[in-house]
């Protein structure tokens, strides 16, 4: 097949992010958001949806994922290079940078985010307890979120800047008043989900050439390579702020 | 072993986990007949959560039951084993993060088999560590964290431990942990679950 094809697989609540700024003829392919709650499950399907892009001859795959739990960690690509955030997760996608991340991790370790994204999955504390109540009664799901929770004192919500924050916002507010939790609003940045799409991928990526196995410490050290595979770098879109 | 008291703990009975306890020490069980019970069940939910077939939910209830069950079994426990304790343990979640349901069901099988541990809750900075192996003598320490953010902390507190010049073996756990991580942080084990931790511990008193 062609050269420079580019093909972005990502997680539902990710994509919700990249459409926004992803060039229409940009091939991608959405994972199904629950696959995280058990990561050898992500894995092996993200390792099959690798495997058939790599068959369907694109030679740039774009993951928008983070470390998740280890989860791209061991995933091996034959013959594309396939590119991935230097991040812990998406929510440092969602506030920008590995840094930002850090930063509100260390303000409050005890923070639950959520984002438009999160909540169109439905994975908010609401839905947890929803779906415990309906399994062991509202009692139990009382105790059960209660000791969950035990030592989140925050849920911050991040305005990513899509449409309708305001109903997503006011949501996020619903539920940490639910669950006795602080409600801030951070905003976020689409920074590193931009470069993500069109590069360049320096230090904040991890990039694994053809027929390398991504490892645990390429999360950890720096890339000393700079990719060329920019392929939309002479055809950038104008970069828009709602997904109209 | 009772197979009727591990179905009700993996189904989450509780009421019926507390009187078929009850049942089976009026019955003449002992107490470690329950406990053998208690190791079978949990091995069963952390093979089913590692599967994707039981979620924090049912960590939660069935750390609810294994507290439930020892509060019964304890005094019993002090009359029949007054032998001394296996060893001591100092154990954490590291800075950084706060999750600690699976701590809490380490601490206690690790309590349960015998050893004395001092739990340091979460978000533990690497010096309270040091301060607690200092304070109590402890042998082995346990580092626990859920989020591959912990990961960096781990490491941070295995250099403390081990610039302090303390002589500790170390574990770590939670969350996807592996090889991988235990050689990044410089720990000497990684645990997948509690009973790992269990069985580590046990080695580690026996070698010393």
């Amino acid at each position: 097949m062609g050269n420079g094809r580019t093909k972005v697989i990502a997680c539902a609540t990710v994509i919700e992010e990249m459409l926004p700024l992803m060039p229409p003829e940009l091939a991608y392919e959405v994972l199904d958001f629950g696959l995280h709650l058990v990561p050898g499950s992500l894995k092996t399907r993200l390792q099959e949806a690798i495997d058939a892009a790599c068959a369907d001859g694109y030679d740039t795959i774009i993951l928008g994922y983070g470390l998740c739990s280890m989860a791209v960690v061991g995933l091996q690509t034959r013959t594309a290079t396939v590119v991935i955030p230097r991040v812990d997760d998406c929510i440092a996608c969602f506030l920008g940078s590995r840094e930002a991340y850090t930063a509100q991790n260390k303000k409050e370790p005890g923070t639950y985010y959520l984002t438009k994204g999160w909540i169109e999955v439905s994975d908010t504390l609401l839905d947890e307890y929803n779906r415990t109540a309906a399994k062991y009664g509202e009692a139990r799901a009382e105790r059960i979120m209660k000791v969950m929770l035990a030592h989140y004192k925050r849920l911050v919500y991040i305005d990513t800047g899509t449409d309708n924050q305001d109903f997503y916002r006011d949501y996020a507010r619903k539920v940490a008043e639910r669950f006795d939790l602080r409600f801030e609003e951070v905003k976020g940045s689409d920074d590193l989900i931009y470069r993500t799409i069109f590069g360049p991928w320096h230090d904040d990526f991890v990039l694994a050439q053809p027929g390398q196995t991504i490892q645990y410490t390429d999360f950890k050290t720096s890339a000393t390579t700079t990719n060329n595979l920019n392929v939309f770098s002479q055809t950038l879109p104008q970069r828009k702020d709602s997904d109209a | 072993m009772s197979q009727e008291l591990i179905d009700a703990i993996t189904d989450m009975r509780e009421d019926d986990v507390l009187r078929i306890t009850n049942e089976l020490l009026d019955g003449g069980a002992s107490p470690l007949d329950i406990l053998n019970a208690c190791k079978a069940a949990m091995e069963v939910i952390g093979q089913r959560f590692e599967t994707g077939e039981a979620f924090i939910p049912e960590l939660i209830l069935a750390g609810e039951m294994m507290t439930a069950v020892s509060d019964i079994l304890k005094p019993r426990m002090a009359e029949a084993a007054a032998s001394d304790k296996l060893g001591k343990i100092v154990l954490g979640t590291v800075e950084g993060d706060i999750h600690d349901i699976a701590k809490d069901i380490v601490v206690f099988m690790l309590d349960l088999n015998g050893f004395e541990v001092t739990d340091l809750g979460v978000d533990v900075p690497a010096a309270k560590f040091v301060e607690a192996v200092q304070e109590t003598g402890a042998t082995i320490v346990g580092l626990s964290g859920f989020l591959t953010l912990a990961y960096d902390p781990m490491k941070e507190t295995v250099a403390a431990l081990r610039e302090n010049g303390l002589n500790v073996k170390i574990m770590i756990g939670g969350g996807q942990i592996d090889e991988q991580i235990r050689d990044y942080t410089g720990a000497d084990a990684y645990g997948r679950d509690a009973m790992a931790a269990v069985a580590l511990a046990k080695e580690w008193v026996k070698e010393s």
